[in-house]
């Protein structure tokens, strides 16, 4: 392989290196177009900074393309915004190479770092605003945490308007031309690496941008795939719009969504899902609606989630389990924000009734709200047990709609 | 009996002293969010908006997590370690700032 790097500015240089033939990453992505890890050398006068590491068994490439640009001595700092181990798989070895070099990482994977270098290194940690100095070069911290771990973060050299960005802006897609404006079409990268990526996350996504946007950005250096120095904020344009645009009906009518979804054989539970929308939609403010699980996509599934303010799952008791599309429905939160999301459980049932509670326990560790205790019933429901579940729809429905809810424990 | 209020969760629950937050959350069904439940991971970070007297007094590793995180906040807490110990009053806990 040839020492191949690549020029962002007079100062900074790609010593990354390429993955052409990963199909899966992360176990969640697929990666047809492979992807790469990338790496960043800046140079001031008074020494150099390397921006990240790369996965461990690339690290020959990393330090191939590393010694051609400087010695071990040269280095000041090693900066790591993220500790994923496609990041920091060389950073030991790095450590020993250059022995003098302090690194810088976050404040919150001051704890991580412990698991993933076994032994004991000294490092300092950045906060926004904190700046290091290379001599006639100067980069800013930036704190941008959850995106797509607890310990990331953003930095800024100043002196050539690069941002470094972490995984943020990534794209797995491997191509040795490396800039945006020399690559293949990526865009279904980009855009595939955000949904499976920072989705979940938007809220975390937009406070960055805010924290780029006191910057001028004429480059973008992120962590995986195309280097963007063409038109930035096109970039940065797409992630806000991405992160903005859930809540449709909120922000257009002003209305709450409320979801009921179910899966029934013998209409028992569809009897109750009926019911309970009917309550939950006689609540001012509440637009409820059913879907039938039978039938649903998981990428209707995830974007019904996104825009529902409350879900309520039905499913009866099948095999002391409830039924494998509502575990299908919650395993796509794993694509979405949950927090702040009220959920319920309900189900008819034969004998032992458990499928309510189980999906009512998952909803918890999804960090659903979850006022309203599951509601299930035996076989057919009775008139009064559909009064129960009309109540049902309108107290969780009186909830989403800010009620409080008071208890002794 | 105390009353503590979960803001984000719009939640009140009164209390007798001795009660964790942990058991507070589960038992109220407010989407606090916990991990590693020992002190260790930052999950549980909240800010007790009033009332921080009512708790137990703060730890090692809640000082030692909260300044790692290098937030200015004040009144900061870990969820995990925290226990109502007063037996009247009124706490208010917001999370996810
Ligand atoms: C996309 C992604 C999301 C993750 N989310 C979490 C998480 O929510 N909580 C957690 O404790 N660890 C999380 N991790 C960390 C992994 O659990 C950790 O890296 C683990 O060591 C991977 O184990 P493995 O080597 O068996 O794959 C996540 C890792 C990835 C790649
Ligand atoms: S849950 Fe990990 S610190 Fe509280
Ligand atoms: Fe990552
Ligand atoms: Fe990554």
């Amino acid at each position: 392989m040839p020492a191949l790097t690549a020029k962002l500015s007079p100062s900074v240089d790609f010593i990354g290196a390429f993955d052409p033939k990963i199909r899966t990453f992360d176990i969640i992505m697929k990666t047809a177009n492979g992807s790469s890890y990338n790496s960043y050398v800046v140079r001031g006068s008074a020494g150099v900074a390397i921006m990240d590491t790369v996965k461990k068994e690339f690290s020959k490439d990393f330090f191939l393309r590393l010694e051609s640009l400087c010695k071990y001595e040269e280095i000041l700092y090693i900066v790591l915004h993220h500790l994923e181990p496609d990041h920091s798989g060389a950073l030991e070895e790095l450590m020993l190479r250059a022995p003098q070099a302090k690194l810088i990482i976050s404040g919150r994977a001051v704890l991580m770092l412990k698991g993933i270098i076994k032994s004991d290194v000294a490092f300092e940690t950045a906060n926004t605003g904190k700046i290091i100095s290379l001599g006639d070069k100067t980069i800013e911290f930036l704190s941008t945490p959850f995106l797509h771990w607890p310990d990331t973060m953003s930095s800024y050299l100043h002196e050539e308007k690069i941002l470094f960005s972490g995984d943020v802006f990534g794209s797995h897609y491997y191509d040795e031309r490396l800039f945006d404006d020399e690559v293949g079409d990526f865009s279904y990268a980009f855009k595939y690496y955000y949904d499976h990526i920072m989705r979940p996350f938007k809220q975390y996504v937009l406070q960055a941008l805010n924290l780029y946007s006191r910057f001028d950005i004429v480059t973008i250096a992120p962590l995986h795939g195309p280097i963007l120095r063409t038109n930035p904020q096109y970039y940065i344009d797409k992630y806000e719009e991405w992160s903005s645009e859930a809540k449709f009906r909120k922000h257009t009518f002003g209305k709450k969504m409320l979801s009921v979804f179910y899966m029934s054989s013998y209409d028992n539970t569809h009897t109750m899902a009926k019911k309970i929308m009917e309550g939950a939609d006689s609540i001012e403010g509440i637009v409820a609606s059913m879907y039938d699980l039978a039938s649903l996509d998981e990428s209707n599934m995830v974007d019904l989630l996104e825009e529902s303010d409350a879900v309520i799952i039905g499913s009866p008791t099948i095999n002391g389990d409830a039924v494998k599309p509502a575990w299908d429905l919650l395993a796509c939160m794993a694509y979405l924000e949950s927090q702040g999301k009220i959920g319920a459980a309900f189900g008819s049932y034969g004998w032992t009734g458990e499928a309510p509670e189980m999906l009512h326990d998952r909803m918890r560790w999804l960090k659903f709200r979850l006022p309203v205790k599951p509601i299930k019933i035996k076989l057919i429901p009775t008139k009064e047990e559909l009064e129960d579940c009309f109540a049902f729809g309108v107290e969780v429905a009186e909830i989403t709609m800010g009620k409080m809810v008071e208890m002794e424990i | 009996m105390v009353s503590v209020y979960l803001k984000n969760d719009n939640i009140k629950v009164n209390v007798k002293t001795g009660k964790s937050m942990r058991e507070i959350a589960r038992k109220s069904g407010a989407s606090m969010e916990f991990g590693c439940r020992v002190g260790d991971c930052s999950t549980c970070i909240a800010k007790i908006v009033h009332g921080a007297d009512l708790l137990n007094p703060i730890n090692d590793k809640e000082l030692l997590a909260i300044k790692a995180i290098g937030s200015k906040e004040e009144n900061l807490r870990l969820m995990c370690q925290c226990i109502v110990e007063a037996d009247e009053g009124e706490i208010e806990i917001s999370y996810f700032f």
